[in-house]
């Protein structure tokens, strides 16, 4: 298609831009000017309930880089972000992979791994406190298969709680990431497996070069979505560890909780509320910019 | 596309922090419909029935919920203008449903007029007041000991530490058999304080009832007083196995459920837990005594203070029944009830509360002066108790030090209010 003949197709197909304009009042009334007055908070001491507070300028962003706390959040929000990414994405992909085959059970299959994604959060959190306790299913389960040694205070190790509510996260959201797969893959012309099987190339080599290609789009929403909510995952790590022991397992979002209702540091929270913002708009916008490069070449 | 997330992350962020600060009313100002927001689950359900009885044609809008919860709750609703028409206020300073946090910006309305007002002994007074105004109807005093299941305590044959070498003699043993002396649910990061309360009382104030008053002048710190020494008692009592394996991933609940089944033999609480104990364990009965802090019983001191009492909203367009219901929960009927539900002393004398036979000891501690306010109602700020609370965690998780945390809680102390 030449340039001239999209520039005539656009002139002649798009709306007038005025047209917008209902959507966009609505979106700037609910979205745009409340999300802008709270940012203005930000630059203010207040403490949530005094009406008389002060204008302080950028001193709650100075502080919060000198803040141990915040800076340990934001290094275990980022743990948290690229774990339960790799590690969702990964298992989605597989039972993906195996629910699409002809096994008879494949659409029970489906529903059952899709069923913890319709949970609400906090239920499967609470569900898991309890499974996870010192005395908890888990660890019934170990002594009872003989591996007693293994028992472990999931949530109450420091070293452990992080990955504890990691594998909650993937527990809940594998099963959704499964569901988007297996709509990519079922996009993909059986034809194509056949001319491939033909040409006698294996499960490993029709994977890399025509699964993986032909799954970009579904591979970009997977991962786009999966990096936002492990970005801004509060839920389950408020229910299973509250952040800590100590501040062992805080997210920005937890603390950005904390420091608001708790210590009545309303300004200082949105400071990191706004940190929280440019951290999920840069690493969105540089995936989906990185993904949908990938995805033309691919296609 | 990017620019679209970027707005909707940070709606999602910041819509709820965007609220106007002026405060409202709960429910309409008929007088008929009043609103109560209350953490004393278990025991405002009698008082507000036993209200509703002694005034025909009231409604009685009632929320209770957990303390941490509520808390933050009450903040968004107070400058939102949503806050109901009596709500719990905590006395003194130091948490973020206090007195003086609330009556400060204004959303208080003044009970000084009130004539169990004036009556309030002094040092209840001193935590229901701002500025010299009487803002919390403070009911019931609680106070922090240990808690023994008495059961379970004649089932072990050891009988009740009188002193502290007694005291880790008693887990060492408690310990052998199979039944550690205390539940610890220290998952609930406010648990952490509570033991660490039972011997700061004596280590800290049998030697100076006056440490608060020194710390608000600059003359005292928590690094450099006694407090080291009770921080240090605490590791000790884990490390002889006064507690239970896994204190950390033990919540609050559990523990309960410890003590009441004499997995333990106890629980270091506060009086409140005795009700909550004979619910999970009726047939049980559970006895507290002072935590000995020290060999010497005659310096023995227990935190004791008054607890959460009820406030009415500035606002308010039912001020007349909130007043009614403050002076119900005031009166010796409601006071009885109420405090007769939590297993707490009355304020007022007369009262005729029956106090439950368990708390003989605390009793006998308040009649005699031995007892000091909790330790956070009187600190500058919110902070310096949640730095302690989240430092005892990590204390126990061997992420930090006692010393450390006690330097911590010594710089936001000082930051003021």
């Amino acid at each position: 298609m030449t340039s001239d003949r999209k520039k005539r197709l656009r002139g002649r197909t798009a709306p007038p831009w005025w047209f917008t304009v209902p959507a966009l009042s609505l979106f700037a009334f609910v979205v745009l000017v409340p999300s802008a007055r709270g940012v203005y908070y930000a630059f203010t001491d207040w403490d949530g309930l005094d009406p008389d507070f002060a204008v302080i300028g950028l001193r709650n962003f100075t502080e919060l880089l000198g803040d141990d706390d915040a800076r340990q959040a934001i290094w275990h929000t980022v743990l948290i972000a690229v774990a339960v990414t790799v590690l969702q994405n990964g298992v989605g992909l597989l039972l993906a992979l195996g629910v699409n085959s002809m096994i008879k059970t494949r659409n029970f299959l489906r529903v059952l791994l899709f069923a913890p994604a319709m949970i609400a959060q906090i239920v499967t959190a609470y569900l898991w406190r309890n499974l996870l306790g010192p005395d908890g299913a888990v660890n019934s389960l170990l002594d009872g298969i003989g591996l007693g040694s293994w028992r472990q205070d999931w949530l109450g190790d420091p070293k452990l709680a992080l990955w504890m509510i990691v594998l909650v996260v993937v527990w809940q959201y594998a099963g959704y990431s499964m569901v988007i797969f297996v709509a990519g893959l079922q996009s993909i012309p059986k034809e194509i497996y056949e001319a491939a099987a033909i040409d006698g190339s294996g499960p490993v080599r029709r994977f890399f070069s025509i699964v993986r290609p032909l799954l970009a789009p579904a591979i970009t929403i997977n991962l786009m979505l999966s990096i936002i909510g492990g970005i801004k995952l509060f839920d389950q790590v408020y229910a299973l560890t509250g952040g800590g022991p100590g501040h062992a397992t805080d997210t920005i979002s937890t603390l950005i909780y904390k420091d608001a209702f708790t210590l009545g540091e309303f300004g200082y929270s949105i400071a990191l509320a706004v940190v929280l913002t440019v951290i999920v708009a840069v690493a969105s916008a540089a995936q989906y910019t990185g993904l949908a490069r990938n995805e033309r070449a691919a296609s | 596309m990017k620019k679209i997330f970027a707005a909707i992350a940070a709606a999602t962020l910041l819509t709820a922090c965007s609220s106007g600060t002026k405060a409202g009313s709960g429910s309409g100002g008929d007088n008929k419909t009043l609103t109560i927001a209350s953490v004393d689950q278990g025991s405002i359900e009698k008082v507000v029935e036993a209200f509703k009885a002694a005034n025909p044609g009231v409604t009685v809008n009632l929320s209770t919920s957990g303390a941490d919860q509520y808390q933050q709750q009450i903040r968004t609703q107070l400058a939102s203008g949503t806050a109901p028409d009596v709500m719990t206020v905590w006395p003194g300073n130091g948490n973020p449903g206090a007195t003086y946090v609330i009556a400060k910006p204004g959303y208080l309305l003044d009970l000084s007029g009130q004539p169990w007002a004036s009556k309030l002994p002094d040092a209840f007074k001193k935590v229901a007041q701002y500025e010299g105004k009487t803002y919390n109807a403070v009911f019931g005093l609680n106070g922090i000991g240990a808690v023994y299941n008495d059961q379970a305590l004649t089932k072990s044959g050891l009988k009740a530490p009188g002193t502290w070498t007694d005291l880790l003699d008693f887990c060492r043993a408690a310990a052998g058999k199979g039944t550690p002396a205390f539940a610890l649910g220290i998952q609930d990061n406010w648990v952490t304080q509570i033991a660490l309360y039972a011997l700061v009382a004596t280590d800290v104030y049998s030697a100076d009832k006056d440490f608060d008053t020194k710390m608000a002048a600059g003359q005292a710190t928590f690094a450099g007083s006694p407090w080291t020494t009770a921080m240090d008692k605490y590791q000790q009592m884990n490390t002889a196995g006064c507690f239970q394996k896994n204190p950390l991933g033990t919540s609050y609940e559990a523990s309960q459920t410890l003590a009441a089944t004499g997995k333990t033999l106890g629980i270091i609480q506060g009086n409140w837990i005795i009700g909550l104990l004979k619910k999970k364990n009726p047939a049980g009965t559970f006895t507290m005594k002072a935590l000995p802090a020290t060999d010497d019983p005659a310096r023995f001191i227990m935190p004791a203070a008054a607890g959460a009492g009820y406030g009415v909203n500035a606002k308010t367009k039912n001020k007349d029944l909130a007043i009614t219901f403050i002076t119900y929960v005031m009166s010796p009927a409601g006071m009885k009830i109420f405090n007769e539900a939590q297993g707490s002393l009355p304020t007022l004398p007369d009262a005729g509360t029956a106090v439950d036979p368990g708390l003989a000891d605390l009793t006998t501690f308040v009649k005699d002066n031995r007892t000091v306010p909790f330790m956070d109602q009187l600190w500058p700020n919110a902070k310096v108790q949640q730095t302690m609370l989240s430092g005892l965690q990590e204390v126990f998780s061997g992420q930090a030090k006692p010393a450390d945390v006690l330097k911590d809680m010594d710089t936001d102390y000082k930051a003021g209010s």
